[in-house]
């Protein structure tokens, strides 16, 4: 895995194009690529092609589905394809701040525990700790102290997923501390943060690169089920979980609460899923089909 | 084997302690004091003083975290702020629904998923296994708690078939129980099927390329022999760890589930308690799933010696 990922300055336009057209083989992935970029550039264009989410239409409460609202109108009158729509926008920036969030710390974790011995075990024991929990408790536990808020959702969910980084990353660290290459930078007198920084960083990416569609993943899913549980993001911010909050109330007059951010939910997982295997089956051929975990 | 039982039970304790103090810790997290925020806006000084005293916040850091070890030690979780009652007590009467509605939704994940995988994997790459996995991949794209709203839409309210929320408890006969546990179970449950079949599915393959699978065909052995007593006996144990795994989302999963379902079980009270800033429930409900976290994942490695003759404890 380690060769593989070695960088070759020679002919760096070569080897992004192999990578790309090896990417987009597989026609799953091309759907999984498809569906994000739609998702992404509905998140994109929220202002142009929806209305104020916010804005309550008192008289239009409840309204179905129709030309005057796509989606129809939740319980006070707020047009549900807007909410929808600014719903994509907030998923995404939640799942990439996470991804950022969870990677930062986990790199920095698992490099400092892979590498040097004596902060291996504090280290990895707080990550235990903190894996010792069921990821979607142990996000709900840390809103309760940290108090509802984007940033703190993004806060919660990166300390959730930064440990299964860390651990990720501490592995293959291992094995590339004992390579012959950074024995020989040592031998070269290279310091150790060089070493870390310029050999050892880029050879331990590609497994955790894997990982970041499925972080990105479990991220929006996590979002959207702490929102739904009234622990996420405010109720006032267009949500998928905080609509489908309010649709729970309202299935049996208003179906559509439930129906349309569900599925895009649903569509935008589904996306990064298929993302994740084309991913894992370009970077790393042996994981195919193994454990993955999620919230 | 008794030695081997004894000594994991002893290497859980450090894991219980560092797992008491990131609990500990989470919620002490807080800014600002908490005794502020659980008197609410309106409160007098003479509140906030009376609260913090009476959770113990006076007291400096270190003070605290070892008086929670103590009183941990002792079974005592502590005295809720809000249901001015013992923890302990709340969670004891809240568990029924969580475990029951754990315990269901696996017993459906494995029913499905189990057999889903070993028969993509006898089909491999057939139409059969394509569609499984199609499924699978679906089936893990739905958040548990979109399905269970899509369910209820479905079989409560369209075709009457289930009580739209609420739950029976057990003291009243099982069978309502059941009745109003099989939604939210088939929510939970359906969507970790999903994951276990795509190990078990895995795990088939890479054994049926084992030589004694080759051994059993060539001794003319039937086919279902080899696949049902040799193959599947081996590829039971990648699967074991995914159920395992599949506990701490089922277990969690409930916990949204139960939302949707106004179900009164542990993920209830956590929610109410998270809204009323009821701290010490939250530590408790948290500590405690950890551990049966723990437990579920010792009783996993366990499991295989069962499975696996080749595993011998020491």
């Amino acid at each position: 895995m380690s060769v593989l990922a070695l960088p070759r300055p020679a002919e760096p336009v070569r080897r992004r194009a192999l990578w790309l057209s090896r990417l987009v083989r597989r026609r799953a992935t091309v759907v999984g690529l498809v569906l994000l970029a739609v998702t992404t550039l509905v998140g994109v264009l929220a202002p142009v092609i929806a209305g104020d989410p916010l804005r309550m239409e008192v008289s239009a409460r409840l309204t179905a589905p129709g030309a005057a609202h796509w989606f129809g109108t939740d319980d006070v009158g707020r047009d549900v394809w807007s909410r929808v729509v600014y719903g994509a926008r907030l998923s995404l920036l939640v799942g990439a701040a996470v991804v950022l969030l969870a990677f930062a710390v986990g790199l920095v974790c698992g490099l400092a525990a892979g590498y040097w011995r004596r902060l291996d075990n504090p280290v990895m024991r707080v990550m235990d700790g903190l894996m010792a929990f069921p990821a979607i408790i142990l996000a709900i536990a840390l809103m309760a102290s940290l108090g509802p808020s984007v940033a703190n959702v993004i806060v919660a969910i990166g300390i959730v997923y930064a440990p299964r980084v860390a651990r990720i990353v501490r592995g293959s660290v291992l094995v590339i501390r004992e390579t012959m290459y950074v024995e020989a930078a040592r031998a070269l007198g290279v310091s150790d943060v060089v070493i870390v920084a310029r050999h050892v960083l880029p050879n331990c990416l590609s497994p955790v690169i894997v990982q970041a569609s499925f972080v990105f993943a479990a991220a929006v899913l996590t979002e959207a089920a702490l929102s739904f549980l009234g622990v996420g993001v405010p109720p006032y911010v267009p949500s998928w979980g905080n609509i489908l909050a309010e649709g729970r109330l309202y299935l049996q007059q208003a179906p559509w609460l439930v129906l349309y951010p569900g599925a895009a939910i649903m569509l935008t997982i589904f996306g990064l899923n298929l993302l994740g295997d084309g991913l894992r089956d370009l970077l790393d051929p042996r994981l195919r089909g193994l454990v993955r975990e999620r919230a | 084997m008794k030695t081997y039982v004894a000594r994991r039970l002893l290497a859980l304790l450090p894991v219980i302690l560092v797992v008491a103090t990131v609990a500990f810790v989470l919620i002490h997290l807080a800014p600002g004091d908490p005794a502020s925020i659980i008197a609410g806006p309106d409160a007098s000084p003479d509140d906030v003083v009376r609260i913090q005293r009476q959770l113990g916040l006076d007291a400096p850091f270190h003070v605290q975290l070892f008086r929670w070890y103590g009183r941990l030690a002792r079974g005592d979780l502590g005295q809720s702020i809000f249901l001015r009652r013992p923890v302990l007590e709340a969670i004891v009467d809240r568990a029924e629904p969580t475990i029951l509605l754990t315990l269901y939704a696996m017993l459906i994940a494995v029913a499905i998923g189990v057999p889903a995988g070993v028969l993509a994997a006898r089909h491999h790459n057939a139409t059969t296994d394509q569609a499984l996995m199609a499924g699978a991949l679906i089936g893990i794209s739905i958040p548990n708690f979109l399905l269970g709203l899509l369910m209820i839409l479905l079989f409560s309210v369209q075709l009457g078939w289930f009580p739209v929320a609420g739950y029976a408890p057990l003291e009243y006969g099982w069978f309502g129980t059941l009745r109003s546990l099989t939604l939210p179970a088939f929510a939970l449950g359906v969507v970790q099927s999903a994951l276990i079949a795509r190990i078990a599915r895995s795990a088939m393959l890479d054994v049926l390329r084992e030589q004694f699978i080759m051994a059993g065909r060539a001794r003319g052995l039937s086919e279902s022999a080899v696949v049902y007593k040799h193959a599947l006996k081996n590829a039971m144990i990648p699967t074991i760890t995914v159920i395992g795994i599949s506990f701490a989302i089922l277990i969690s999963g409930s916990v949204v589930v139960e939302q949707v379902f106004n179900i009164p079980g542990l993920g209830r009270l956590i929610i109410s308690a998270v809204l009323r800033r009821d701290y010490p429930v939250i530590q408790g409900v948290v500590l405690c799933i950890a551990g049966l976290y723990m437990l579920v994942n010792l009783a996993v490695d366990l499991s295989y010696v069962v499975f696996d003759p080749r595993v011998r404890y020491q």
